[in-house]
């Protein structure tokens, strides 16, 4: 067994890790002053603090042997689920989404954050425990469950976008995993046809040149029964017919029928157990025109992709963008903390963060491809699909072509819970590098 | 430097699937580079340029009204002065202190309960876009609410202009006043560059200099944040203000308040300009008002409906002018050779014609009346005679045109009006009567339907000093550069009439004439200064059957008589409503005013020197 010495961490990750944090804190002071240079909050001195509580924990997990936790990672798993069900109860709404346990007046945390964690390592245990019965249907819908339990307890929060994020961790994990492409496709496509089911009424709203007679199915509920027998009978026929003539014809049938049905089933849990409110249904669509409601939350992205335009190329100079100083965009600390920087370091800011995102998830795939460890494969790869997701849709969402899903940007972001999160992910990360070569 | 050998049995198909990964994370990455090459370098511009739009508040800021001063410039008859104005930032006020803030600032400001609240309402609470509470705040208030702004937070003041006017009374028909811009206004106006909630003059030098007086506003961009909150105010979008230009009067200071004083609160009007260029030197029209008031509630109203109608300008409005007329009647009797001036007339005290009797003003007669003589003592017997048989009405209405009456003489103030001379065809017109030669014995003592205003009969004074000359009479002297008080235009004088038809021995008969009023006429114990000769014409009209006992009194003169020097030459007219019947007012009181000018005396120092005014009044 032989041990790097301290130079044999991944230097690349660490390197790029703290620059994002120091750029973070540099744009959340920025953020928290105005154009006069007056202190509105003091939200970068916390920041300053959440790291250097942050520190510590990175260094734990980087040499803390992550193999320990494929022992614990049941208990780590049940606790996360137990903590997202208190903080359901006895949490603390923030913008509409009851999502924070608070301890004291300055402690809080979102566990939605922490549990993505938790999920990652219990499903990478499951995972390498079962090996290649994950090609199984019923052992690939339990991996799904596991994933699914933790997602269900964010969504009813309701916090869309933290929710998320569970998908495509899950969908990595699997994907690496060898779980069956079919399976995986599955999942995707039900996913996709359940969010446009659900939302086509939605958008009908606002964009009324989709009120065509065909997406009708989708808005009237006698078209939508009549459809959905049809589709059934479909499904049943075809279930039949592969089950005597073993014909891939019919399964094929069978297999989108039956993830139309499941899509169906979704958008109606969605719609009447969750009960999602129009507001957040608003705020996942309104990208696709933000002046259907400029005023509102059309709002956030008009300014947010005017303050990345006029950064131009070299930006208007480190606290010096007259939107963000303005205070013009909402969440400039944390959501769209990424438009500042756009905006005061131009492109040249705004690609650099980009590279340094690159960086980080380049190195964590060759960490994982050159571990021979699969419990380290699927952790790494958790948290690549997290990262990699956090990333595109905070950066996205900023420039207009995301929804708004109100994620932050890990490591530059204001707020503890997802630095730290990001913190144990890269300690995680620099620990399987650490230990590759078991 | 990838491991071979690994443990892992599906370890191939898992590097596969990697790789996969990493192309998806590199095609978004690239998305994302892409995404924000497009924003930040192929559309940065126009982003930019967005951004300042929308960020950019122009603001106005506000010019200087021009000062009005006096001919000799030195102290401003008109001023802008700073008031205060306390405001209240809502979004500033602490949340939970927001009530007691209130309460405390209306105790302060002594204003009613619940009174700030009426004007704040909650959805207000979170702007930063100063309510405005209370105007016209003294010094004193603002410096103690600045001494204890701790108690107050959230509130503050800005300092506005307001137009203070340093000289009212007699100065208020002559500077006017200034007032917000109205509906009707605006819609004349818009394309001028004038907008909804700015000031302009309303009357007065004030409104017919506003385009001087009111410069014009600059604008400067400032950078608001999103709750409309100033932050910083760019200067390099900054249009400056264009201070409002100075405007120099023809007025006299000292002279104004002379005739002012002299006038005291007797209803008239008196005129002062120099006929040689038409400079007015003091316009004096009683009752006044006062301009500073304008801001009181109910002033206006009140000044509106006052039956003497202190807003009009009697300099410029009409009367009857009397036997001031007679000069015109004078020019037109030697120039038509209607009468030999040596002819006579017996005045008995009154003629009998159509089916009345005309009077004269002496009701025993003056016995035989030649030209000369009956001009000095005003005989209206003489007058009518001549007019009625030797003059006919149509050769006085040529001669009262010829000394541009019923016309505007167009003074450079608003409200003139243009008299009136009655002919034949515009009684026969209008009244649908037939002119009768009583008509024309009316007309020739400048009676009936005849109106002039005392502007006007200044001028018929000043083209009988000129020798055939009108200039036309002007307030502004010059306008000034704000800034270093250079001037910028001057007026220059005008001539406004020429006659060709009179000669000038005429005038000359006219001024020994009115000289001789003074001498030995109807004012010869009225005017007695000895400070400088001069001519004069009295006048008397009747008001009506209502007040029969009453007349306006008519004094039109000039100064020096037979001046060698025609820049020391000042015409002086007064008029003085209601002077009960047979007292010389207008006379005694020009006597006063000559005196004051030619010894450059106050009207203190004048009475002091000879004695009350009142007592030659007989008051």
């Amino acid at each position: 067994m032989r041990r790097g010495s301290f130079f044999n961490i991944d230097i690349y990750i660490l390197i790029s890790t703290i620059i994002l944090l120091f750029i973070g804190v540099l744009f959340i002071f920025s953020s928290n002053t105005s154009v006069v240079n007056v202190l509105n909050t003091s939200e970068y001195i916390k920041q300053i603090v959440w790291i250097l509580i942050g520190i510590p924990i990175l260094i734990f997990f980087s040499l803390y042997n992550y193999q320990y936790f494929k022992n614990i990672a049941h208990f780590i798993y049940i606790a996360a689920i137990i903590l997202l069900i208190v903080t359901r109860i006895f949490g603390e709404e923030v913008n509409g989404a009851i999502s924070w346990l608070r301890f004291g007046s300055f402690i809080g945390i979102q566990i939605s954050e922490f549990s993505k964690i938790a999920v990652i390592l219990f499903f990478s245990a499951y995972l390498s425990i079962i090996g290649q019965k994950i090609r199984q249907l019923p052992y690939f819908l339990l991996g799904f469950l596991i994933c699914l339990v933790p997602m269900m307890l964010v969504i009813i929060q309701p916090d869309l976008g933290t929710a998320a994020v569970y998908i495509p961790i899950f969908l990595a994990m699997a994907w690496a995993s060898g779980a069956k492409k079919k399976h995986i496709v599955f999942i995707v496509l039900a996913g996709f046809f359940m969010i446009s089911i659900f939302i086509i009424p939605h958008l009908q709203q606002y964009f009324p040149s989709l009120r065509t007679p065909l997406l009708q199915i989708f808005t009237e509920s006698g078209y939508t029964l009549a459809f959905t027998g049809i589709i059934s009978l479909i499904v049943v026929i075809s279930a039949v017919g592969y089950y005597f003539l073993k014909t891939h014809y019919f399964y094929w049938i069978y297999y989108s029928g039956f993830m139309f049905i499941t899509a169906s089933l979704g958008a109606l849990v969605m719609q009447h157990i969750i009960k999602l409110r129009e507001k957040q249904i608003k705020r996942l669509i309104i990208f696709l025109d933000p002046q259907i409601d400029p005023k509102g939350d059309g709002w956030n992205i008009i300014e947010s992709v005017m303050a990345i335009g006029s950064g131009g190329f070299t930006g208007k100079g480190f606290r010096m963008g007259i939107l963000s100083q303005s205070q013009y965009i909402p969440q400039q600390s944390t959501d769209f903390i990424y438009s500042i920087i756009s905006e005061e370091w131009g492109f040249v800011g705004g690609l650099f963060i980009l590279i340094l995102f690159l960086v980080i998830l380049t190195r964590a795939i060759k960490i994982i491809y050159n571990s021979r460890d699969s419990y380290a494969h699927y952790i790494g790869v958790g948290i690549i699909g997290m990262i990699f997701f956090h990333v595109v849709i905070n950066i996205g969402m900023t420039m207009g072509i995301m929804p708004i899903t109100g994620i932050p940007l890990f490591f530059i972001s204001y707020g503890g819970s997802s630095l730290i999160t990001g913190l144990i992910a890269i300690g995680i990360l620099i620990n399987i590098h650490y230990r590759r070569y078991y | 430097m990838f491991t071979e050998g690994s443990s892992s049995s599906n370890s191939n198909e898992f590097r596969t699937r990697i790789k996969s990964l990493a192309v998806l994370i590199f095609i978004f990455f690239f998305i994302l580079t892409f995404a924000l090459f497009n924003l930040q370098i192929i559309r940065g511009r126009e982003y930019l340029k967005k951004v300042k739009t929308e960020v950019g508040r122009k603001r106005t800021i506000l010019t200087q009204r021009g000062e009005i001063y006096d001919r000799n410039y030195d102290v401003p008859l008109v001023i802008n002065i700073e008031t205060y104005t306390i405001a209240i930032i809502p979004g500033a006020v602490p949340e939970i202190e927001i009530e007691d803030i209130f309460n405390r600032l209306e105790d302060f400001l002594k204003l009613k309960r619940g009174y700030i609240k009426d004007k704040i309402p909650k959805s207000y609470y979170h702007l930063y876009q100063p309510v405005e509470i209370k105007t016209d705040v003294s010094f004193e208030t603002i410096s103690y609410l600045a001494e204890h702004i701790d108690e107050f937070p959230g509130v503050t003041w800005t300092t506005s202009l307001k137009r203070t006017y340093l000289e009212t009374a007699s100065f208020s028909h002559i500077l006017g006043y200034i007032g917000d811009i109205d509906m009707k206004e605006l819609q004349i106006l818009a394309n001028e560059g004038y907008e909804a909630g700015m000031q302009l003059g309303k009357t007065g030098i004030e409104k017919q200099y506003d385009r001087i007086l009111r410069g014009k506003d600059g604008k400067i961009l400032r950078i608001v944040d999103v709750r409309e909150k100033q932050i910083t105010e760019q200067i390099e979008d900054e249009i400056p203000p264009e201070l409002g230009e100075h405007v120099v009067l023809t007025i006299d200071k000292k002279i104004q308040k002379l005739c002012q004083d002299t006038l005291g609160t007797h209803k008239g009007a008196v005129i002062v300009l120099k006929p040689h260029t038409g400079e007015v030197l003091a316009m004096v029209s009683y009752p006044y008002f006062d301009q500073n008031l304008f801001y009181t509630k109910n002033y206006y109203n009140n000044l509106r409906v006052n039956p003497d109608r202190p807003l009009i300008n009697r300099t410029i409005h009409e009367y009857m002018p009397a036997s001031v007329f007679k000069i015109i009647m004078t020019a037109a009797i030697l120039e038509e050779n209607a009468i030999h001036p040596s002819n006579t007339v017996y005045c008995s005290g009154r003629i009998y014609y159509g089916d009345r009797y005309f009077h004269c003003w002496l009701r025993s007669g003056h016995g035989a009346m030649n030209l000369f003589n009956g001009f000095t003592n005003s005989c209206n017997i003489y007058f009518m005679t001549v007019g009625r048989d030797y003059l006919g009405v149509d050769k006085i209405v040529k001669y009262a045109r010829e000394f541009n009456l019923g016309k505007l003489t167009g003074i450079d103030i608003p409200g003139e009006l243009e008299g009136f001379i009655p002919t034949p065809e515009w009684k026969e017109d209008r009244e649908n009567m037939i002119w009768l030669p009583g008509d024309t014995m009316n007309l020739s003592i400048g009676q009936g339907y005849i109106q002039a205003t005392p502007l006007q009969m200044a001028n018929v004074i000043a083209m009988v000093v000129n020798n055939g000359t009108i200039y036309k009479p002007f307030l502004l002297k010059e306008t000034r550069d704000p800034h270093t008080g250079d001037i910028i235009s001057r007026t220059s004088p005008e001539v406004l009439q020429k006659t060709t038809v009179i000669k000038p021995s005429t005038f000359e008969y006219i001024q020994r004439a009115m000289r001789n009023v003074v001498e030995n006429g109807t004012a010869r114990y009225a005017v007695y200064t000895k400070s400088v000769k001069i001519a004069g014409k009295t006048g008397t009209s009747q008001i009506g059957p209502h007040a029969e006992d009453r007349t306006n009194e008519w004094f039109a003169a000039y100064a020096p008589y037979n001046a060698a020097d025609p820049e020391q030459q000042v015409v002086v007219v007064v008029i003085v409503e209601y002077v009960p019947k047979g007292e010389w007012w207008a006379a005694i009181m020009s006597n006063y005013i000559f005196h004051g000018i030619f010894t450059q005396k106050s009207y203190k120092e004048v009475a002091m020197e000879f004695g009350s005014l009142h007592r030659d009044l007989g008051e």
